[in-house]
């Protein structure tokens, strides 16, 4: 067991180190000179090469690529995500409150994605087949295809703009968390809904069902006993690929709802290339997925340890 | 004549076949007992000559074993089969994978001896019985005239009575084909009515090879012994008189 | 208490697998039921099991695999603790000692899952999981078409010594005459969805009457040997 988890977090740290190398070496290719798009953000000015110079040698950008990833991966190891090239201001306390806006709004979304889900999904399963069964499926199918800026506009078309219901954009008041939640969470359901449903009909299919029953188990029990912990088991990994959508759901949900989040953060480090930040919520990113998967496998062993085996 | 020769094998880690010799002579059945686990598997994919020897070596007339083409029987008869194919096209892939032709005739013949209707190959594998699969196996094993058949637990699948039919429908084909036959089975009365000589697999090592008729009234190795008298409380070979 | 139900019938897909049977056996007799594959057998016997726990009455039913009857996300403790709840019982340690011995699977783990365990340990605590309430009778459904001969054989003598003296009735379902000939002193034979013959098990193996039962006694072992 120790030589299996020894592995995934081998693994884990190689994923790390390869997705900071490889977006260091996609911003540093990416089309136009970083210095002078530094000294734009900067100073909101009219381009002048020795300020752009000075820039280049401040930030480190004369040295070529090695030299720049090395100077920024040092102090990442002792937790210094370094200074914006624009602002001069550390990275991090910026970064952490854009965290504080996102968070919530990913937490929310997924539990309100399993809040909906999960019921839906067992109604569904009451009667394979029937009406609510393959309502639901269409519903969710439906929604799997929707894409969350689109619904995000439709909702605040609706509930903003028609109904004054709720407000649109920023994140003064916890009502305005509603509306992006939904957008988020509408998308979680949507997909977990089809999933659970299928997990948990072939949980309701296993061959020692029946003998279980004719041992007098009660029904309830069957189900939360014998069923549900199979059921569960696709959900997990799904929950890791969901954090995917979360993240990036939670990117374009800010820029509509207009949130001061990691997505908003992102971006506008983005077209003012600054290095250090871009790379900073990447970094911190990657961290939290690889995390999140890592704990989906370990709990995979625990749950049930077949899964994974080599053969014989 | 099949020639295992001293051959050791290794799967994961472990030495499941350690110093095993077996000869086979054409026309000849060799059946191989034993429990879950002794390495029976292995020893079929060894000598089929998928799975390389870590000392040793498996011939056919001197020849390494794979040459001669040797074919195989497996135990599941519906999981032997491309489910989206039909049955035809199953049985006829042996014959493409050596670019050769249908031979219509012989396939007809075979047919007539294994007693399966024409019009049944156009069919899937699920859209048949147990049985009848499980002789569209043997057809498919047997459709390339192969000098060696291996039949890893053919009948297990199988009921009773259709055990003891498909048996004879084996050995029938055998006299008139000529090949030789490696049989796994834990099932010593199948064993001591059709083998000419039963070898005892036990944890990876042969423990006795002898006539069949010598087994059963005196096996050699204690677990030959326990086997006896299994198929004795099992009713697969019964005391008389 | 004899064990009776009547009119027991099944159909799938709208195709008769089981035409309406009687069934009717004393207390402490051990019964055969005999068919080819298909035949509707292990039907007949979910469908009595079914029928008589519905009336209330102490029967226990063991499947043919231990897949069929161990769930591998649940440790071996667990699905003893089950079997016992569901039968509306308090733990037993000593009840559950002696059937463990009985059945020798004493030095088993029981934190372990299924899995772990040897297959024949799984089926063995299978029958133990059956005998729980001491049942009135039992239904074996193929006992030894998924385990070795030498470990079938060994567990069909523990389940003899264990049911010895006691007044359970046995149903042995089984596609293989010769298992059922030695072990049952009656026979019902089956044939699509049927109960064709029903003798005592000398009387039938002297005369079977179908077309469908002689079959079967023909082929009842490979080899009959000389004493």
């Amino acid at each position: 067991m120790t030589k299996v988890i020894a592995g995934l977090l081998l693994r884990a740290s190689v994923v790390l180190m390869g997705t900071a190398i490889i977006t260091f070496a996609l911003l540093w290719n990416a089309p136009g000179d970083p210095a002078f798009a530094i000294a734009q953000a900067r100073y909101n000015s009219f381009m002048v090469s020795d300020i752009a110079n000075q820039i280049r040698s401040e930030a480190g950008l004369d040295g070529g690529f090695w030299m720049a990833f090395q100077s920024w991966l040092g102090p990442l190891l002792v937790g210094d995500f370094g200074n914006s090239l624009v602002t001069g201001r550390a990275v991090w306390p910026d970064m952490r409150s854009a965290v504080s806006y996102t968070i919530p709004l990913a937490v929310l979304g997924l539990v309100f994605g399993v809040a909906l889900s999960v019921p839906l999904a067992m109604l569904a399963t009451k009667r394979p087949g029937g009406w609510l069964d393959r309502g639901a499926v269409a519903i969710a199918s439906l929604g799997a295809a929707i894409p969350a800026y689109w619904l995000g506009l439709l909702l605040i078309l609706l509930f903003a703009v028609h109904l004054g219901w709720l407000p649109a954009m920023g994140a003064r008041t916890s009502a305005h968390i509603v509306l992006p939640t939904l957008t988020l969470g509408l998308g979680v359901a949507a997909s977990l809904t089809r999933i659970l449903r299928s997990s948990i009909l072939e949980a309701r299919n296993q061959p020692f069902l029946p003998a279980l029953r004719r041992r007098g188990v009660a029904l309830h029990n069957l189900e939360r006993n014998h069923v549900a912990p199979h059921a569960a088991i696709p959900v997990v990994t799904v929950f890791g690929l969901e954090l995917a959508f979360l993240l990036e759901g939670a990117v374009i949900v800010e820029v509509i709802f207009a949130r001061p989040g990691l997505g908003s953060f992102l971006v506008s480090a983005i077209e003012a290339r600054d290095f250090p930040k871009v790379q900073a919520v990447v970094i911190l990113t990657a961290a939290l997925f690889v995390t999140v998967n890592l704990l989906i496998d370990v709990i995979y062993q625990t749950l049930d340890p077949r899964i994974g085996e080599h053969d014989a | 004549m099949l020639s295992v020769n001293r051959i050791s094998v290794r799967r994961a880690q472990e030495m499941t076949l350690q110093d095993i010799s077996l000869t086979l002579a054409p026309c000849n059945t060799l059946a191989v007992v034993g429990e879950s686990g002794a390495g029976k598997s292995t020893l079929i994919s060894t000598i089929l000559g998928l799975v390389p020897c870590a000392s040793g070596q498996v011939t056919w007339q001197d020849a390494p074993v794979r040459q001669c083409r040797p074919a195989l029987v497996m135990q599941e008869p519906r999981s032997a089969f491309n489910p989206r194919l039909s049955l035809y096209h199953s049985v006829s892939e042996p014959l493409n994978a050596v670019g050769k032709e249908m031979d219509q005739h012989r396939l007809d013949r075979l047919c007539k001896r294994l007693e399966i209707p024409r019009d049944l190959l156009w069919r899937r594998p699920t859209e048949v019985s147990i049985g009848q699969a499980q002789r569209v196996g043997i057809l498919r094993a047997l459709i390339g005239e192969p000098p060696l058949v291996l039949f890893d637990e053919p009948l297990s699948a199988l009921d009773a009575v259709t055990q003891k039919h498909t048996a004879r429908l084996i050995a029938d084909l055998q006299s008139s084909e000529g090949f030789a036959a490696l049989i796994v089975t834990h099932d010593l009365g199948y064993a001591a009515a059709f083998a000419d000589d039963i070898a005892v697999l036990r944890a990876g090592r042969i423990e006795e090879v002898t006539p069949a008729q010598n087994f059963v009234e005196r096996p050699q190795s204690d677990y030959g012994h326990q086997l006896r008298e299994a198929a004795f409380t099992l009713g697969a070979l019964e005391h008389v008189g | 208490m004899t064990i009776t139900a009547l009119g027991l019938s099944a159909t799938r897909s709208g195709r008769t697998i089981l035409h309406p049977t009687d069934v009717d056996i004393k207390p402490g007799e051990r019964v055969g039921l005999v068919g080819a594959s298909g035949s509707g057998k292990s039907t007949l016997g979910h469908e009595l099991i079914d029928t008589l726990r519905a009336k209330g009455q102490n029967v226990a039913h063991v499947p043919q695999s231990p897949d069929e009857a161990l769930d591998p996300l649940r440790s071996m403790a667990f699905h003893w603790k089950e079997a016992v709840q569901a039968l509306g019982l308090f733990p037993n340690a000593a009840r559950q000692q002696a059937l463990f011995s009985a059945l020798r699977i004493e030095g088993g783990n029981l934190k372990k899952r299924p899995w772990e365990w040897s297959r024949g340990m799984q089926q063995r605590f299978v029958i133990a999981m059956a005998l729980i309430e001491t049942p009135d009778f039992l239904v074996m459904d193929e006992p030894t078409s998924a385990l070795d001969p030498v470990v079938a054989a060994d567990t069909m003598d523990l389940l003899d010594r264990t049911l010895a003296g006691r007044s359970t009735a046995l149903l042995l379902i089984t596609h293989d005459l010769g298992l059922a000939a030695r072990r049952v002193n009656r026979l019902l034979i089956m044939d699509a969805g049927r109960v064709v013959e029903d003798a005592p098990t000398d009387q039938f193996l002297a005369a079977p009457q179908t077309q469908a039962a002689q079959a079967l006694c023909a082929h009842r072992n490979w080899l009959e040997l000389p004493c």
